[in-house]
């Protein structure tokens, strides 16, 4: 059974359609991401996973029962908006947000002080918000969302507003509850975290999803298009070469866009002809182009 | 059930602990410490005004009437059992000057306030009397002396009529009228065997103490649950606790544990005022007063706690409804404006009816759901209304908890998710459409 399915979920907002019709599946142990620029309906769509708003159709299945507020105490929610009572001590109202996810009150302290000792933050349990910095708020929201042992995560823009430093500590964890078995809905702007996270992903554009499936099989579907190549002279007459659709120079060599991948062998025949290669890559698509081109454009709305 | 315990008690929690909740309570503490001791403290400061007056005059040979006026005043003042003022003879010194500069050595020497001049008789065969101090007299003296001199009067105007000591007295004594409150049918006061004018001037203060506490407890619980939502909703904690726990658990178990808060916190005042005036100091200073606090009818009490419960739940519903659409601590004074008039209305209704508490308003007012609390307390405190009215009027008023309650809790689950600017009603029904609440 499937820790969490959405079948073909509408959600209108008078006028405005702010879901159309979003399927996914998301296994045990697995991170599913869920991109789209903003207002794309990503909120929207996390927000009736947990139960918040219902959608107008379709269905969300948790485990393969409908929502009830049972459902409640096997969500994790990590809100892209932080927020915790700024004036109260850490673990009263951390132990409080566990009781209310259905934690009793002996369990909810035993692991909020393993959690802190994992973050390597012992000394917060008796600190009030207020008094912690922002990105040690952002590891006592983290803890919030996941203290009470959840099924099922709904992560919204999980590492914003981090250092590189407290990312990697977050994203260890995150992979850790990954392996522990925990499945997770993700979403974020930072591309390069869904590639090293997840294995399937939504992209949303305008409340329609535009493209979906796993990662890999995604980024087989777009044509290697870039050529980066790295070479000890000049290299003359790139962009004269046939199937070659642009040439652009950097400090490290050229970045050449090819129209299909057998432009590329020209390339490299041309460039030796010239002068001596260090570096020939056929550029497989970042998933950040993958998106610009899914949502073209208008990313900026 | 298991969430709403939960809440209630976080909430009462962070109530209890914070400094702000202990400040206020202990300033109303003191406050109502002073207020209970008053008549003791006031009884200190008069002191000295229950102890006698001392009042010079001088026996004068040229004026032999006024003489005999003022011994006649010093034996009346004399014979009373707890005199204001006591006259106090000097020898005569031969002359008017010299006794007047002895009685003006006298007053600088402090043995005496002031003194009085008799000067000739007049039309009324009465001689002059001038009251000479350094300061002006003071209300209580003055009195005094004017009743002192009328009862001289009035005996030596009666010497010779031939009454007897009997008639004198009876012609003496003031009219004593005395009202008593009674109930010509059964009614809910509580006055079945009447009321005498102490015992309802006791009610009267009772009733406007309870008022009081009624009025703030609600206004001021009221706002806390206010801001309270509204601060965790700007804090974005809302968003987690929403997905926690149903949005009506989460309210009601808000409004429980504040009301808790402002049941302990009445709690406290009430018992603060029972030990102030239980402190002996205090039991002849009430008595003076002729307040006696046994007096008040304990079903008044409980009536008071009754209209606490349902006035609290009325508007503490409709505060929180009122916290949840507003997404900045700084619009809540604004946005709750509407229900702070509705409960000052209903208050000043009773404040200005204290003394008439049977007009057609404030009839009328003690069924109206959100004036109801406070005025129907002041006519089953004040006015012996009939059983049915306070019935239908409870009933009146559970009927608008419900209804406050349903629509708040409509409200809030909406609002709880609304940020930016305080929506209208027409948003808000759009939003409640879309999020299908």
């Amino acid at each position: 059974m499937k820790p969490l399915i959405v079948e073909q979920v509408h959600k209108q907002y008078g006028e405005k359609k702010a879901v159309n019709g979003i399927s996914f599946e998301v296994e045990a142990g697995e991170i599913y991401g869920l991109l789209g620029a903003n207002g794309a309906g990503k909120t929207t769509t996390m927000r009736m996973v947990l139960g918040l708003i219902y959608p107008d159709e379709g269905r969300i299945l948790y485990h393969g029962k409908p929502y009830t507020q049972e459902q409640l105490s096997m969500l994790g929610y990590l809100p892209e908006e932080r927020g915790l009572y700024p004036r109260v001590k850490v673990s009263d109202q951390l132990i409080y947000l566990a009781q209310l996810r259905g934690m009793n009150k002996k369990d909810a302290d035993a692991n909020l002080k393993r959690w802190l000792d994992r973050f390597e933050v012992p000394e917060y349990y008796n600190k009030r918000v207020e008094e912690l910095s922002k990105g040690n708020q952002q590891k006592i929201q983290f803890i919030a969302s996941v203290i009470h042992r959840p099924r099922i995560v709904i992560l919204d823009e999980a590492f914003s507003g981090l250092d590189p430093v407290n990312v990697e500590l977050l994203k260890s964890t995150v992979k850790e509850l990954r392996d522990a078995g925990t499945s997770m809905l993700f979403s974020t702007h930072r591309m390069e975290h869904v590639e090293e996270l997840c294995r399937n992903i939504t992209i949303l554009h305008r409340s329609n999803p535009v493209l979906q499936g796993s990662l890999r099989e995604i980024k087989k579907r777009y044509p290697r298009e870039k050529v980066v190549l790295r070479t000890e002279g000049e290299v003359a007459g790139l962009e004269k070469l046939s199937g070659v659709t642009a040439v652009q120079k950097h400090e490290y060599g050229y970045e050449v866009g090819i129209a299909e991948e057998s432009a590329a062998a020209n390339i490299l025949r041309h460039a030796l002809e010239q002068t001596t290669i260090h570096k020939f890559e056929i550029m497989e698509p970042t998933l950040n182009e993958i998106f610009i081109k899914a949502v073209g454009g208008d990313l900026h709305e | 059930m298991n969430s709403f315990w939960t809440v209630a008690g976080f909430t009462m929690k962070n109530k209890f602990k914070g400094k702000s909740f202990l400040i206020t309570t202990l300033i109303f503490v003191v406050i109502l410490c002073i207020g209970s001791n008053l008549p003791y403290i006031i009884s200190l400061f008069d002191k000295n005004g229950d102890k006698a007056a001392n009042i010079g005059y001088a026996i004068d040979a040229r004026a032999v009437e006024g003489t005999k006026i003022a011994e006649q005043l010093r034996q009346t003042y004399a014979a009373q059992e707890n005199p204001a003022i006591k006259l106090i003879e000097y020898p005569d010194l031969g002359s008017t000057e010299q006794n007047e500069k002895a009685l003006k050595d006298a007053v600088a020497n402090k043995k005496i306030k002031g003194y009085l001049l008799f000067g000739p008789v007049n039309e009324t065969g009465l001689p002059t009397v001038t009251y000479k101090s350094e300061k002006l007299m003071d209300e209580k003296t003055s009195q005094a002396l004017e009743q002192g001199i009328q009862i001289v009067k009035t005996d030596i105007v009666l010497k010779d009529s031939g009454l007897t000591d009997q008639q004198k007295s009876m012609l003496l004594s003031p009219v004593v009228i005395n009202t008593m409150q009674i109930a010509a049918s059964d009614g809910a006061g509580g006055a079945g065997n009447g009321k005498t004018e102490s015992q309802q001037g006791v009610d009267m203060g009772f009733v406007t103490f309870l008022l009081l506490l009624l009025f703030f407890g609600i206004m001021i619980s009221g706002q806390m649950i206010a801001s309270e939502i509204t601060a965790e909703k700007s804090s974005r904690v809302m968003e987690i606790i929403v997905t926690s726990v149903s949005p009506l658990k989460q309210m009601f178990g808000k409004i429980f544990g504040m009301f808790v808060v402002g049941l302990v916190q009445i709690v406290a005042y009430v018992l603060v005022v029972i030990i102030n005036v239980n402190l002996p100091h205090n039991n002849s200073a009430f008595m003076q007063y002729d307040i006696d606090l046994t007096k008040v009818d304990p079903l008044l009490l409980v009536y008071g706690l009754l209209f606490y419960v349902m006035g609290f739940l009325l508007y503490a519903t409709l505060f929180a409804a009122v916290g949840s659409i507003v997404s900045r601590t700084e619009d809540l004074g604004q946005a709750v404006m509407p229900i702070t008039m509705l409960s000052l209305a209903g208050f000043y209704i009773t404040t200005f009816s204290i003394s008439n508490p049977d007009t057609m308003l404030v009839k009328v007012t003690s069924f109206i759901p959100f004036f109801s609390p406070f005025v129907m307390l002041l006519r089953v405190g004040l006015a012996n209304p009939p059983i049915w009215q306070v019935i239908v009027s409870i009933a009146i008023l559970l009927v608008s908890i419900y209804a406050a309650g349903w629509l708040s809790a409509k409200i809030y689950r909406t609002g709880v998710l609304l940020y930016g600017k305080r929506p209208s009603w027409k948003e808000l029904r759009k939003a409640m459409k879309a999020y299908k609440v």
